[in-house]
């Protein structure tokens, strides 16, 4: 037990020592973890939101229809009759009284239909409300995508056939499709309400809605017998409809799919970024690591403690990474999946769900043992004396390069050998600058995404049209916004670990200049290695996610601005860190060795 | 009596103080120094009493909290990092205790760096480099890698570093520190070279050998200096009354 | 040196030889006069461990062979309870005898002694400085460190004479260790 004490009271030694490296270390980790959380949440969002929202308001099987017209409802019992006593029914609800009215607003004048409902909670078809409270006498409850594309909101007031109403909530429903697809636009209120606004120019008519033992049978109940009586019972008299929830599931579907596959890309996107971030993460830590066995080794531990420590270690770093993810994920996650659910008219629905949470733990774990076991074997294998004195590796020697170099000015001379002497450390640097410049493509490619526009063309009214591209220009922001954090700590977590060679080259005379400049192209090396990779990568991400890259989006140009996009921001990313450094005593430096 | 303008180092009232209030700590206290050319001066003292700390100062690797430095010619305290920098190539030639050596380089490479840092060609560092290499008698050892020399090699090699670019003084921070006996005995002969050779040294050690080959020698204790006396003179008496033989 | 009062030669009573017990005595007899088992029990602090060494006759016969020499005078001193105590005092040829000690930086093979007592000495009797005395002395080593280390130098590879001057060396810088830490612990003796 005093063992384990002590080594854990070395290894906690160690990273207080290199607070810096392990603070951005953290600080890296957690915005994989948050992303990840934030890419699972909007997922969730995508998941079958009809078959989420059809539960959630206990929609219909089938509804029937009769009128509205004048004869409809002269005969409701026998009309409906065939339905309701058809075999495989298990429960109808209604009949509820509908009718035609003209909604007047602020700007508006416009054809609606009404449902009369009672203010107690129906068995079947409950509608979900998104704002407010149901329905009251002269209240109204207005379908989402009706309210959306009028522009209302709970309190606003509205005329019906001239009557005064106010707007008390907004729900949806999968009875009927939702506004535009259904037209005109559905509006609840009670079934008193409904017959009074009824007159001859606007003459009610009647629903009914039906629930089935097996739903799925709903198409084929559409064109059974108890649906031929219906009709033969009505033809005659009034005209009539029937619809399966499936009808109203496909109609629905092509119009969110283009929107739910937008945030289906995005959060595959986010979270297969993530998981490429932590491994290049992860790469990068275990060469620390290779030292911290060495020592404890040296201190006696056997291979198992020295697993278990490392393992530890990871474990800790994974649940604080992953806790940390998931918290933010909280406070980020709710703005997206909101506009999300607002799109795809869904109920709203807690961010993040415990499988979730589970998912992004797992995650992190896994990384962590994966993390543990390679330096661990290694470090099983090496003497512990190689371990303790070579920093993760020796910096390799090459001497082409070191040749090469001493005929370039001074500046060159530096950046190739910082990145000749580890250049493992280099090409990690490149992968994580890929994955930032794969982030940027990504955005630009769904910026520039036909479908979106097209969608956003179809749909044509302000709202919905503003929510669409809200929402993209939300999900781009964040990738930048990643991929601008990833460039930030790979750059500085260079300039940290170049401390040493930049201090003893000062002292041997070289200028803060010089040193920011050889950091700086030192880092332009990776960064254009990145560029080119990442474009292609990026775009094949894209699809892999489910995008579609068609040839003129996004156009060539904005894609080739990428590269010198990238290498002007490395630049000045590395130079300010290189510059604070390169101003700081040589003697500290070199003393804190 | 050392004339001002002799000398190729000054410094005047030097200080550097660490922390603030309680915690405040004066590693170098009001220093005044003076450096002929050609001298060799030892700075010995306990641990902790800022001999190290007082090099740096007068290299230009810290900057002082107090006092003036002027080095070749030129006041330190207030020279911008670019132009200590470029000071530095030509005035300073610096051995640490722990040698410093680029690991990946080899012992030629390594002694070449100052050079082509100053902008020579690479053609003539490598010149200079081989002869410095001949001059501390490891021509044989310029294709080795720090790593396969022993330390008194090492920190010879270090010391033709210091040397590459003709330095006004070389400083050297307790470069026997990390040196076995005989590996300071290598090391000591080629200071008694350079000296001889009129090559102005600042050693800061902890070795009596050391101390006692220099032509003056100061003792510190926190921060200033305690005694100051030239090592020059002398009788034979002394030894031979060491050795056991007595008159 | 006045030849009626120099030291009287030193004979082997047996025991552990102190070859400056005579100067010990002198120096600590420079401030106030003393009596011989007052001497006896400072020399014994100074010592140590080593004090048992010290043949238990060897002061006052010492005392005895000074006060021959002309370097002390006694008087005796009547008490009490007690039989009467002889009570030494430096005269001025003690007193020189003394100062020429204080000043002497040669170094004899078993230097540590000598020289501790040297300090402990200058340091009871508040002749002179210890610290001062360890710097005197430190020089003088520097110097002779100097010398046979240049020597050792100069010696061609394999000459069997540069191992004498190595040997010269390391026990110098050997004593020079010692000097740095008489220096600290005279140093920390001043402050308090």
């Amino acid at each position: 037990m005093g063992r384990l004490l002590l080594v854990w009271r070395l290894a906690t030694r160690d990273i207080k020592r290199r607070r810096v490296q392990s603070a951005l270390l953290l600080l890296m980790i957690v915005t994989t973890t948050t992303t990840l959380t934030i890419g699972l949440a909007l997922h969730q969002v995508t998941d079958s939101p009809f078959a989420r929202t059809r539960a959630a308001t206990r929609g219909p099987d089938i509804v029937a229809e009769i009128g509205p017209d004048a004869n409809a409802g002269r005969n409701l019992g026998r009309q409906f009759a065939p339905l309701v006593r058809a075999p495989g029914v298990a429960a109808t609800g209604g009949p509820y009284p509908i009718g035609f009215v003209q909604l007047t607003g602020r700007h508006t004048n416009v054809l609606a239909e009404t449902e009369g409902r009672d203010v107690a909670p129906a068995a079947i078809d409950r509608p979900a409300l998104t704002a407010g409270s149901w329905i009251s006498p002269g209240g109204a409850v207005i379908e989402r995508g009706f309210a959306d594309a009028l522009g209302l909101h709970v309190g606003d007031r509205i005329d019906l056939n001239g009557r005064a109403f106010h707007v008390a909530g907004i729900a949806v429903s999968t009875a009927q499709c939702f506004y535009p697809v259904s037209s005109p636009g559905v509006i609840w209120i009670t079934r008193g309400d409904t017959r009074a606004l009824a007159s001859s120019a606007y003459p009610l008519g009647y629903i009914l809605d039906v629930n089935l033992h097996d739903p799925n049978s709903a198409q084929s109940f559409e064109s059974g017998s108890a649906a031929t009586a219906f009709f033969n019972a009505t033809n005659n008299d009034t005209k009539s409809l029937m619809s399966s929830w499936q009808d109203t599931e496909q109609q629905d579907f092509k119009v969110v799919s283009v929107d739910q596959k937008v945030l289906l890309i995005v959060s595959t996107l986010l979270a297969l970024l993530a998981i490429a971030s932590i491994a290049v993460v992860v790469g990068s830590r275990m060469a620390e690591q290779t030292r911290r066995v060495g020592l404890l080794k040296a201190v006696g531990g056997t291979p198992l403690l020295v697993a278990v420590v490392l393992l530890a270690e990871n474990l800790v770093l994974a649940f604080a990474a992953t806790a940390l993810g998931v918290a933010l994920g909280q406070l980020i996650a709710p703005v997206l999946t909101n506009l999300g659910n607002g799109l795809l008219g869904t109920p709203p629905t807690p961010a993040l769900s415990g499988q979730s949470v589970l998912e992004v733990a797992v995650v992190a774990v896994s990384v962590a043992a994966g993390a543990t076991v390679v330096p661990a074997v290694r470090g099983a294998h090496t003497s512990t004396i190689r371990a303790l004195n070579d920093p993760a590796h020796p910096p390799r020697r090459r001497p082409a390069l070191i040749a090469l170099s001493a005929r370039l000015p001074v500046p060159l001379l530096l950046a190739i050998r910082l990145v000749a002497r580890r250049i493992r450390r280099s090409l990690l640097t490149a992968a994580s600058m890929t994955i930032a410049v794969m982030m940027v493509v990504a955005a630009l490619t769904l910026q520039h995404n036909d479908e979106v526009r097209n969608r956003v063309a179809v749909v044509g009214t302000s709202t919905v049209a503003g929510r669409v591209t809200h929402l993209v220009f939300l999900l781009s922001a964040i990738l930048i916004a990643l991929a601008a954090i990833n460039a930030i700590f790979t750059t500085w977590a260079t300039v940290i670990d170049a401390q040493r060679p930049t201090a003893l080259a000062r002292a041997l005379g070289a200028t803060p200049g010089q040193i920011t400049a050889g950091l700086t192209t030192s880092q332009l090396l990776p960064a254009l290695l990145a560029a080119c990779v990442g474009i292609p990568l990026g775009l094949a991400l894209y699809q892999l996610a489910g995008g579609h890259v068609s040839e003129a989006s996004p156009p060539v140009l904005t894609l080739l601005a990428v590269i010198p996009g990238t290498l002007i921001v490395v630049a000045v990313l590395t130079a300010i860190p290189a510059r604070i450094g390169a101003n700081r005593a040589v003697a500290e430096v070199l003393r804190s060795d | 009596m050392i004339e001002p303008n002799a000398s190729v180092l000054s410094a005047r009232g030097l200080s550097k103080e660490y922390g603030k209030g309680a915690a405040l700590v004066r590693a170098v206290d009001d220093v005044r120094l003076d450096v002929a050319r050609g001298e060799s001066v030892a700075i010995v003292g306990p641990s902790g009493c800022g001999k190290s700390t007082l090099l740096y100062l007068v290299g230009g690797l810290e900057r002082p909290t107090g006092g003036t430095v002027q080095l070749a010619g030129e006041k330190l305290e207030q020279m911008p990092e670019a132009r200590l920098a470029r000071l530095r190539r030509h005035a300073l030639g610096f051995v640490f205790q722990a040698f410093h050596l680029v690991d990946e380089l080899t012992a030629l490479e390594n002694v070449e760096l100052p050079a082509l840092l100053a902008g020579a060609s690479p053609g003539k560092a490598r010149r200079r480099a081989t002869e410095l290499l001949e001059q501390v008698g490891l021509e044989d050892r310029a294709e080795h890698l720090p790593s396969t020399l022993s330390g008194g090699q090492r920190q010879r090699v270090a010391i033709a570093r210091a040397l590459a670019n003709e330095p006004a003084v070389v400083l050297a921070d307790e470069p026997t520190g990390n040196l076995d006996s005989a590996a300071t005995t290598e090391v000591l002969r080629l200071f008694e070279q350079l000296h001889a050779g009129g090559q102005t040294l600042i050693v800061v050690t902890h070795d009596e050998r050391i101390a006692a080959t220099a032509d003056r020698l100061i003792t510190m204790r926190d921060g200033a200096f305690v005694d100051e006396t030239q090592l020059t003179g002398g009788t034979a008496r002394s030894i031979t009354e060491i050795a056991g033989l007595e008159g | 040196m006045p030849e009626a009062a120099s030291l009287p030669n030193e004979e082997p009573l047996g025991g552990y030889q102190l070859r400056v017990v005579r100067e010990v005595l002198l120096a600590l007899l420079a401030r106030e006069s003393s009596h011989g088992y007052q001497l006896r029990a400072r020399l014994a602090l100074a010592l140590g461990p080593l004090a048992s060494a010290l043949n238990d006759g060897q002061v006052y016969v010492t005392l005895g062979r000074l006060e021959k020499a002309g370097l002390l005078s006694s008087r005796r001193v009547g008490q009490t309870d007690r039989p009467d105590r002889k009570e030494y005092e430096l005269t001025p040829a003690g007193r020189e005898q003394v100062e020429e000690w204080m000043r002497d930086t040669s170094w004899r093979k078993s230097a540590p002694a000598e020289f501790h007592l040297k300090l402990v000495a200058a340091a009871a009797a508040g002749l002179a400085d210890p610290v001062g005395i360890v710097d005197q002395q430190r020089r003088e080593l520097l110097i002779a460190l100097g010398q046979a280390q240049r020597a050792a130098l100069a010696e061609p590879d394999g000459s069997v004479a540069a191992l004498l001057l190595e040997g010269v060396v390391l026990r110098l810088q050997a004593d020079l260790r010692w000097l740095e830490a008489c220096a600290r612990y005279w140093n920390s003796m001043e402050e308090r």
